[in-house]
């Protein structure tokens, strides 16, 4: 496989490359840092010219939101907004309907904010943060007028008008000063993508590629495939060419996956024939792929510009039936027809596929868009479970929270509870918990010592904003600036919530230090508190349990690819494998032996799994096709499903032994070459079924 | 238009849904010169699509609210 130029390389006339790299790195850091600044101040301006309650509640928006690229601000803004509106909605509805029972009211705040941290862990975009913030909402509406429940209408309206005008303000800095475009990125990526694909397609021309080596391509083909997903999702807020763009780039990304899946079941077949003992009909198919490989070698120029590619690609396709019968014509055998029909058909849906897919990354390069195509989803593979064990670790971190307040009467039990609020969401996604508790609570206190000096020492007796900024920057600055160092995770971000919440920006400001301790121990309980119930109730994800059940969820996909109803059967079927595969392997050490098993499963439930939905799409198109042979070919999925859902040896010859009689049973009908590479798939020694196909008997062996 | 409107007994300021409107304007303005490419013509997207959120919005507003 050729490797990829992904980033045209700078002309090497400086004379000290790390420099210039630094200073780059650097140039960005301060933009992002620069923006963050201007956002919090511009935010916290116009709440005090507006008349807010807390400025500092706008603050902490602009500081939560802010991230260096635009698209991810606006996708996060996003989110928030509707998190926001859900959360204060519901605090509403909590407080009226227990304004007097408070035990009842904790509990089921700590139900809504547990609920809401289980949420956040399904979603691995920022859809996760509308979660968050549907839960703190909640918390922030309800906990500060607690002893007034009267209040809490104006107190809602108060939180959610500060909520909305940071995100506004942090939407607008981000995309107008200086923006960071992640399209930029997105469309690097696509690229990408496609040469990877189209090179790896024309460089195995040859016909033989050893399963490592596809197991390999494969990995990466998923991850790009997942990332590109994650991407869209974000650029779409960023920019309304791509948001235009958005359905064509998501069945760009399936049609990718299809034709992936084709590609790989149709190598396995010709290994698996060259392996078996028909080279004959191997040379055939390789032979056959040869126009393929021609097609795509358009000259250094043009290999990678899909028209072209799609023009070449169409009339090979025009040309591959007359071919495909001149090559038949030299097989003889019955069993050889079979399996050279087997392996054309595939290569024909393959370069179909290809060609589509050619044709629509072109149809994404031009000005315009035409037309209107498919509607598809990438459909995520989500651990309930997980997400379940998440909810029940924020309820019980709430709720002792709650209780302890309740029981001790303790003032600042709301601060407490706030903080918890946001961190249980926040630390809910994250792989590694109790590292970024700690990393994040590091920084909150650095962040509220830096904001202690700054309030008892340098702020008092400044009597306009400028002074206020003059007094602050400095210190707010450290925040950001530490968040674009990839080395300390969380603690930039931990510092700036720190600073802005202790500051608590009012106008006029109030100053009383014992205020001020107070609410920071408490805040600082909340975080470790937040933190320490991961020691009680670890955090699953990538935990061998989760990996375990992902991988049953993945092995499950092929027994729905055998009976779900077909309806978007295909679309979903390719994401969610390639989703599943993508987070089970993130957590498996590359080379172990689980990571090779899970490989190894993929790939089968991959080729399996598609051949059984174009056997069910041809059973469910043609009307014409006998009763028997219906019966048979639905019994030998059937069959086939319950080896997926629970292998063994007995079902491993009673799979082999249904799809034998299917297609016995459905003599020269286009079916059959479905059933065969079903039953080549299962045949194959170098899958994951090896270890339970019995040793070859004399009268079994090739009787198809 | 009024300059407050009830929603089930709250008063909201009547500029709010003039400002929703605008959005949803926006979005399908957004879809329609998106799929035309017409965004690549000027200098500036976001600050040209900011600028034109403000003189429908200031329009609409200016408008409608008697």
């Amino acid at each position: 496989m050729s490797t990829v130029p992904i980033i045209e390389s700078v002309p090497a006339s400086s004379r000290w490359p790390w420099l210039a790299e630094f200073l780059a790195g650097e140039r960005r850091a301060w933009i992002f840092v620069g923006k963050s600044l201007l956002a919090i101040y511009i935010a916290a301006w116009l709440a005090m010219w507006l008349q807010l309650e807390q400025p500092s509640t706008t603050m902490i928006t602009v500081s939560i939101v802010m991230h260096p690229h635009s698209g991810m601000v606006l996708a996060k803004s996003f989110y928030r907004v509707i998190g926001t509106l859900a959360g204060s909605l519901f605090g509403l509805a909590l407080m009226s309907l227990f304004p007097q029972q408070r035990e009842l009211f904790f509990l089921s705040l700590s139900l809504w904010v547990a609920l809401c941290a289980g949420g956040a862990t399904l979603y691995r975009n920022f859809m996760s943060y509308g979660f968050v913030l549907a839960g703190y909402t909640a918390a922030i509406v309800t906990l500060p007028a607690m002893n007034n429940p009267l209040g809490v209408f104006d107190s809602a309206v108060m939180r959610v008008s500060e909520v909305l005008l940071g995100i506004l303000v942090a939407a607008v800095v981000s995309d107008l000063v200086w923006p960071e475009r992640l399209r930029l990125l997105l469309r690097q990526n696509a690229q990408a993508q496609f040469n990877m694909f189209i090179d790896f397609v024309r460089d195995s021309t040859a016909g033989n590629l050893p399963r490592a080596q596809m197991e390999h391509a494969n990995l990466a083909l998923a991850r790009a495939a997942v990332r590109l997903e994650d991407m869209r999702a974000s650029v779409i807020f960023e920019d309304p060419e791509v948001h235009a763009r958005s359905t064509r780039m998501r069945l760009l990304n399936q049609r990718y996956m299809a034709a992936a899946t084709s590609f790989q079941s149709l190598h396995h077949l010709i290994n698996r024939l060259q392996r078996s003992g028909s080279p004959a009909v191997a040379d055939a198919l390789i032979a056959l792929y040869r126009p393929l490989g021609d097609a795509l070698s358009p000259g250094l120029a043009q290999q990678h510009q899909s028209a072209v590619l799609a023009t070449r690609l169409d009339q090979c396709v025009a040309q591959l039936p007359a071919q495909v019968a001149a090559l038949r014509a030299l097989l003889t055998a019955p069993l050889a027809q079979l399996e050279f029909d087997t392996g054309a058909a595939l290569l024909l849906r393959f370069v179909a596929e290809l060609r589509d897919f050619a044709a629509l990354e072109g149809s994404l390069r031009e000005v315009q868009v035409r037309g209107s195509v498919e509607k598809v989803h990438f459909k995520r593979g989500n651990d309930i479970p997980g997400a379940l064990v998440g909810v029940l670790r924020t309820f019980l971190t709430m709720v002792v929270l709650s209780a302890f307040w309740l029981a001790s009467g303790w003032p600042f039990g709301a601060s407490a509870m706030l903080l918890a609020t946001i961190f249980s969401g926040l630390l809910a996604a994250s792989p590694n918990p109790i590292s970024a508790a700690t990393h994040t609570l590091t920084g909150y206190t650095a962040g509220m010592l830096a904001a202690f000096l700054v309030v008892y020492w340098l702020l008092p007796g400044g009597s306009d904003f400028a002074v206020l900024i003059g007094a602050s920057a400095g210190f707010m600055l450290i925040g950001p600036y530490l968040s674009t160092r990839d080395t300390l995770p969380g603690v930039g971000a931990g510092y700036t919530l720190g600073f802005v919440y202790i500051l608590a920006l009012k106008n006029p400001m109030v100053y009383d230090p014992a205020h001020f301790l107070n609410d920071g121990m408490a805040q600082v309980a909340g975080i470790a508190l937040a933190g320490a119930a991961f020691i009680l109730v670890p955090s699953v994800i990538g935990s061998s349990w989760q990996r375990t059940r992902q991988f049953r969820h993945l092995r499950e996909q092929a027994v729905l690819a055998a009976t779900a109803p077909l309806e978007g059967l295909a679309w979903r079927f390719e994401s969610l494998v390639r989703d599943l595969f993508q987070q089970v392997v993130t957590y498996t050490r590359p080379g172990s032996d689980e990571s090779r098993s899970m490989l190894a499963w993929a790939l089968a439930v991959l080729e399996s799994g598609r051949t059984m939905i174009e056997l069910r799409q041809e059973l469910a198109a043609g009307s014409h096709i006998a009763p028997a042979v219906r019966d048979a070919a639905t019994a030998a999925t059937h069959a086939v499903a319950r080896l997926y859902h629970d292998p063994d040896t007995a079902r491993w010859r009673e799979a082999d032994a249904a799809v034998h009689a299917a297609i016995a049973t459905a003599a020269d009908q286009p079916l059959r070459l479905h059933l065969y590479q079903l039953r080549s798939a299962l045949r194959d020694d170098e899958s994951p079924f090896a270890a339970y196909i019995p040793p070859p008997s004399p009268e079994s062996a090739h009787a198809a | 238009m009024p300059h407050e409107v009830a929603i089930y007994g709250v008063l909201v300021p009547g500029l709010l849904p003039v400002f929703l409107g605008c959005l949803l304007l926006m979005v399908l303005l957004d879809m329609v010169v998106g799929r035309l490419g017409l965004y690549r013509q000027v200098w500036h997207p976001s600050l040209f699509r900011l600028a034109l959120f403000v003189c429908l919005f200031g329009a609409a507003g200016l408008l409608l609210i008697r």
